[in-house]
């Protein structure tokens, strides 16, 4: 048997392996794996490895059956992809683009079975199996559907993406742009001339191979979620506060913070019959509480989330587990409890840290490591004895004009002395009217 | 090099950690504004530290407060601080205020913790520095007023927020001239407290003599008109 080799199946089988080698990082980058969403895009793209397999054997083979099986996995590939992408935007699979995919789903299956759905044809210098009329037009409108959901992802993703990871952001926002937009614009030029589809499947490689290696540099960009977390925070059950981290500029105030936090600990055994889990909405997200025997553990998101209340849930019991010896001594120097961030790292890795808005963004060095000028600092010290005073003055000089220090060494000078003056005077003034 | 090493609790004894945060040390010794670019493009270049890993240490350090949001204040921003804003609406509202008057109104922050003396005069120091309020020396008393108010107005306010005072001026005020030594009997307050704040009253020149006749004060008429405004609309 002569075997049908040529360009296309040569590309066919290369855009197989790139699908293939993508699926593979997409599986062992991550450190959170049981994301669904995550889990559905992955499965979306080894469909399509098999996809292009199937496409490169039966152009190889001139196998009509293997064509349109090729053609039937779009429908599997798409809906894969459309309850991806609905988890990542609302935790759910169901959207109106998952129902019509369906609909139109089942219609490619019939179709498929009808006669003339793929023929064998001379293009282009070679044999190839072009799909015929309306399972044609299906496939052509399922291929836009995926590039249209893959584009919609990649925009979603860099929209939301922290200043931290923009740059592998852009990297994936271009591979997926390739992929999706490009390649669709020479896959919709293929209808007229054949040629168009090896420039079709080039593009699509390439693109691939950028999204690949953006997901290698930066695997948090496979799950990018539409919301913001802010902070955790983890108390004992006397509202000692033990861990603190940050993931962007809290809009929950620490008064907000504190006030929830000791109100469920107030009604925890009732919280406890619940499963220890609260959500409570404020206007400015939501915090989601978890108490549990030892410990209340609030995270502040912008928005709620099944994944997050998972996260907090598992979060909490590590740390009742890590820090069982502390909490049993009721151990209260948040020192002790430092090593937390690795559970951070377990639990919450896939949430980047959105801390730094820019590149421009001000940095200050926290207090205790800025020096002042030896003599400033000696008078300074003279004047402030409260520790937490110096601190906070310290830090001010640092971020005013040079002159403050000394302007304020003497503005204290001048007053203190202007304060004993009528102190003097005040005396001499009872003095003087006591005497008429 | 490990940076998940960054994640642990000992992420200050990294070698790199300490190595970048000389170099942030250095930027704000030299006066200059700490960013996370300069700090990139001076750690890369001296330290050769990849651009993923300095973005691990930094976002460590921000994790454990080590670098904190902080830019050199400007106008705008020095108000950020809401002490710092009470303090200057105490001021506008109590113009040719002084510092016993702050401190007593004022001895608590937002925190409801009680504010050092330091802490006060920091922030005048800070209001007095970006131009939001003056101070002027009135013997033994320094006045502090919004930048706007001119300096007689301010005397006037601190003067007459004396009760007494605030009575002399608006007798001597009323009756255009009046014998020194009746004003206390028009007032119905001590002789000896009367005359004392009289004296003051000529001292910084609030009052003077009547040139025919020395036992009779009247107002000076250099601060006539603006203590006349100030009188109406209290």
């Amino acid at each position: 048997m002569v075997l049908n080799w040529n360009l296309e199946v040569v590309l066919d089988f290369a855009f197989a392996l790139v699908t293939l080698i993508s699926g593979i990082v997409t599986l062992i980058k991550p450190n959170t794996r049981k994301i669904h969403s995550l889990h559905y895009i992955r499965i979306a793209i080894f469909i399509g490895t098999f996809s292009m397999l199937f496409d490169g054997i039966s152009l190889l083979y001139i196998n009509v059956p293997l064509s349109i099986i090729e053609g039937l996995l779009n429908f599997p590939l798409a809906l894969s992809l459309i309850i991806g992408v609905n988890y990542i935007l609302k935790e759910n699979y169901h959207s109106s683009g998952f129902t019509i995919t369906f609909g139109l789903g089942i219609l490619l299956i019939f179709i498929s079975f009808l006669p003339g759905a793929a023929e064998v044809q001379f293009q282009g210098g070679y044999y190839r199996i072009p799909w015929i009329g309306v399972f044609g037009y299906l496939n052509l409108l399922f291929y836009s559907i995926i590039m249209g959901y893959i584009l919609y992802w990649g925009i979603k993703t860099v929209r939301n993406a922290p200043f931290l990871i923009k740059k592998e952001a852009n990297l994936f926002f271009i591979g997926i742009t390739i992929y999706s937009l490009a390649s669709t614009v020479f896959y919709i030029l293929y209808v007229f001339e054949p040629f168009f589809i090896l420039i079709s499947t080039l593009l699509a490689i390439v693109g691939l191979l950028i999204f690949t290696m953006a997901i290698i540099l930066e695997p948090k960009l496979l799950y990018i979620l539409p919301f913001t977390i802010y902070r955790i925070v983890v108390k004992d059950n006397q509202g000692y506060p033990l861990f603190d981290y940050d993931w962007s500029k809290s809009q929950v105030t620490e008064n907000m913070f504190t006030g929830f936090i000791n109100a469920v600990q107030l009604m925890s055994d009732e919280i406890i019959k619940m499963g220890g889990l609260l959500d409570v909405n404020l206007k400015e997200g939501i915090l989601i509480l978890h108490e549990s025997e030892k410990v209340t553990v609030g995270l502040a998101a912008s928005k709620t989330s099944k994944l997050l209340r998972d996260s907090v849930s598992k979060f909490t019991f590590d740390f009742e587990t890590k820090f069982q010896k502390e909490l049993k001594e009721s151990c209260r120097d948040m020192r002790e409890y430092e090593t937390a961030y690795e559970l951070i790292e377990k639990h919450f890795s896939n949430f980047p840290s959105r801390l730094i808005p820019s590149k421009s963004h001000p940095l200050l060095l926290t207090e205790s490591l800025l020096k002042l000028p030896n003599l400033i600092e000696t008078d300074i010290k003279k004047i402030i004895s409260d520790q937490n005073d110096f601190q906070f003055i310290k830090s001010e000089i640092f971020r005013s004009p040079e002159s403050s220090a000394t302007g304020f060494i003497s503005l204290y000078h001048e007053i203190k002395e202007e304060l004993e003056k009528q102190e003097k005077e005040n005396a001499g003034i009872d003095n003087y009217i006591d005497m008429r | 090099m490990q940076y998940n090493l960054l994640h642990t609790a000992k992420v200050l004894e990294h070698p790199s950690v300490k190595q970048v945060l000389e170099i942030a040390k250095e930027i704000i010794d030299q006066n200059k504004v700490l960013n996370v670019e300069l700090l990139y493009n001076i750690a890369k270049k001296r330290l050769g530290i990849p651009r993923r890993g300095l973005s691990s240490i930094i976002q460590a350090l921000l994790n454990r407060k080590i670098l904190v949001e902080g830019s050199k204040y400007t106008r705008d921003t020095v108000m950020q601080n809401r002490f710092r804003r009470k303090l200057y609406e105490f001021i506008k509202k109590n113009i040719g205020t002084h510092f016993s008057l702050i401190k007593n109104q004022l001895q608590f922050s937002e925190e409801g913790k009680i504010t050092s003396p330091g802490r006060l005069i920091w922030h005048l120091e800070m209001l007095l520095k970006f131009n939001f309020i003056k101070r002027i020396k009135l013997k033994n008393f320094t006045l502090f007023l919004p930048l706007e108010v001119s300096e007689e107005e301010g005397i006037i306010h601190f003067i007459i927020r004396d009760e007494v005072n605030y009575k002399i001026l608006a007798k001597v005020l009323k009756s255009e001239s009046i014998k020194a030594a009746d004003v206390h009997k028009e007032i119905n307050e001590k002789r000896e407290v009367v005359y004392y704040r009289v004296k003051n009253l000529i001292e910084i020149g609030f009052l003077s003599f009547k040139e025919q006749n020395r036992e009779i004060i009247m107002i000076n008429p250099k601060i006539y008109d603006i203590l006349t405004n100030i009188f109406s609309i209290i």
